[in-house]
């Protein structure tokens, strides 16, 4: 695979076992800026941080930018429940985000980078750290200066305008967009802010070239995906896979079906903020454009699995509590928004509400959709709506009796 | 008529306008009529224009309420006039929203 060899992480790679696999060849190839942009332009790959934006598209407008101090940050916040695969690459195989990073700064004219680190993963703290001077005392980093700086664990403090905003003391708190960090960034400079995942694809690319990558994936998808699976499943872990590989082999094969034997009931393919899908959708297609068709959506390539026994109405309710407290509290509408959706499915829940509830979600969703200086605001609607949708036999049940019928 | 509740915001914009203090002094003035509650809401949604009030179900919306408002809010909520000019700060469709909410329990 193009980011672990077995497409599973199995050790802790060293400096010296990274550059006898060909580790740091792409750096020392001393491509200039534009041939590194248009590989990576034409390579396809899009951000693996979960909005897929095109990472030769970032790239270009801090590129051509008429500014010439400019700043790339590798985004290792990682606090999406349940995501893991950024510490997991960090872990294992360092240098490949290092040398990432370092093709990056080369690509946009950076001098200065940041690597913006989950303040809870001491580990990887450390193994950046040691990477960082081992890659410059054998002389790739050149004049770059690369520091790593906290990110503090809250949920929008993973967002790029609220990490540039950490880096520059300030609260973790998004910035009102535009103007977009590629152009107004770091200390008002271009800044390119990217995922772990997506600097450690990279090497690759600049390595074996454009058509070595696009050999793996979809033609709309090009490339491979890390996604995680959690402790309800029998085989959790970070496993790499090619985009339009089927989410039942995933499900099955690699992850060995829910624990216990159970029955699957329903899933979530991304995380808390995308909609869940029945459990007659398992042979969808891991892409985002298949994923789409079939109303949902593919985040970060965080995987929940549901059993049969699983009460939809208290997961609901989680992922609205959780959206509410993550909420910054800067934008009115998320305020309400969230604090309402968690506030009327804590009724539901409990059985407490009026049956007139169940018409409001979509009416206080439809109000403030858009409403943010980030998209936390639209986050909450997708697994309320679809969870709603599909087991509304469950909610009315709640309602009624204030119990589960699951 | 009098109304059934006082509903005074708590969230952050209209607490730092003092709605903690409204909340306070409504409660006050109001504990000797059993019929009339007053209650905190956790957001209205219509957080610029706050310090938001709403009376219910009478449907009333007060916002940029200030502490020499509370008087005649109090009147208000036990069956005197409308405050009229501090009923036009926020746009019809939010108030719908909220209404609606409030006609479904939320509250």
């Amino acid at each position: 695979m193009i980011l672990f060899p077995e497409g599973v992480p199995t050790k802790h790679e060293t400096f010296e076992e990274y550059c006898a696999s060909g580790g740091y060849e792409a750096l020392a190839k001393n491509l200039s800026p534009a041939a590194i942009l248009e590989e990576v332009t034409s390579s396809g790959l899009r951000g693996r941080g979960g909005a897929g934006f095109p990472v030769g598209k970032k790239w270009s407008v801090a590129a051509e930018s008429t500014e010439s101090s400019r700043y790339v940050v590798c985004n290792a916040g990682e606090d999406e429940p349940g995501s893991f695969k950024d510490r997991v690459l960090i872990e294992h195989r360092p240098h490949l985000v290092l040398e990432g990073l370092a093709l990056a700064c080369r690509a946009v004219g950076a001098q200065r980078a940041y690597v913006y680190l989950n303040e809870t993963y001491e580990y990887c703290l450390n193994r950046i750290s040691t990477s960082i001077d081992e890659a410059r005392a054998a002389g790739y980093l050149g004049r770059l200066q690369v520091s790593i700086h906290r990110a503090p664990t809250v949920y929008v403090a993973g967002e790029d305008s609220a990490a540039l905003e950490v880096i520059e003391g300030k609260p973790p708190k998004p910035r009102q967009k535009p103007p977009f960090p590629a152009t107004v960034g770091l200390f008002g400079k271009p800044t390119v802010t990217n995922n772990v995942e997506t600097l450690a694809n990279i090497p690759p690319i600049v390595r074996n070239g454009v058509s070595w990558f696009r050999s793996y994936g979809t033609p709309d998808s090009p490339g491979t995906m890390l996604f995680c699976l959690g402790a309800e499943m029998n085989r959790p872990g970070a496993f790499e896979l090619p985009f339009g590989t089927s989410l039942r082999q995933l499900y099955e094969d690699f992850g060995g079906c829910l624990k216990d034997g159970a029955k699957l009931k329903a899933f979530l393919p991304g995380g808390p903020s995308c909609a869940f899908l029945p459990e007659d959708r398992l042979d969808v297609s891991l892409d985002p454009e298949s994923l789409k068709r079939v109303g949902s959506t593919l985040g970060c390539g965080v995987m929940r699995f549901f059993p049969e026994r699983a009460c939809m109405v208290e997961e609901t309710t989680r992922i609205a509590n959780f959206f509410a407290k993550e909420c910054c509290g800067q934008c009115p509408a998320c305020r309400m928004e969230t604090s309402m959706l968690s506030a009327m499915l804590e009724r539901i829940q409990h059985g407490k509400g009026d049956p007139a509830l169940f018409n409001q979600f979509e009416k206080i969703i439809d109000f403030n959709r858009g409403k943010g200086f980030c998209t936390l605001v639209n986050m909450p609607g997708p697994p309320i709506l679809s969870a709603m949708r599909l087991f509304r036999g469950e909610f009315e049940h709640h309602l009624q009796h204030g119990t589960c019928n699951a | 008529m009098p109304c059934k509740y006082v509903l005074v915001c708590q969230n952050e914009d209209c607490k730092s306008r003092g709605s903690g203090e409204l909340l306070e002094q409504l409660s006050q003035k109001l504990k000797s009529d059993a019929d009339v509650e007053v209650k905190p809401y956790m957001c209205f949604g219509g957080c610029q224009a706050g310090p938001n009030i709403v009376l219910y179900p009478q449907k009333v919306w007060y916002s940029g309420v200030q502490q020499a408002d509370v008087e005649e809010i109090a009147q208000h909520a036990e069956g005197g006039p409308v405050v009229d000019r501090l009923t036009h700060g926020v746009e019809q469709p939010l108030k719908e929203l909220i209404y609606q909410l409030l006609d479904a329990g939320l509250f």
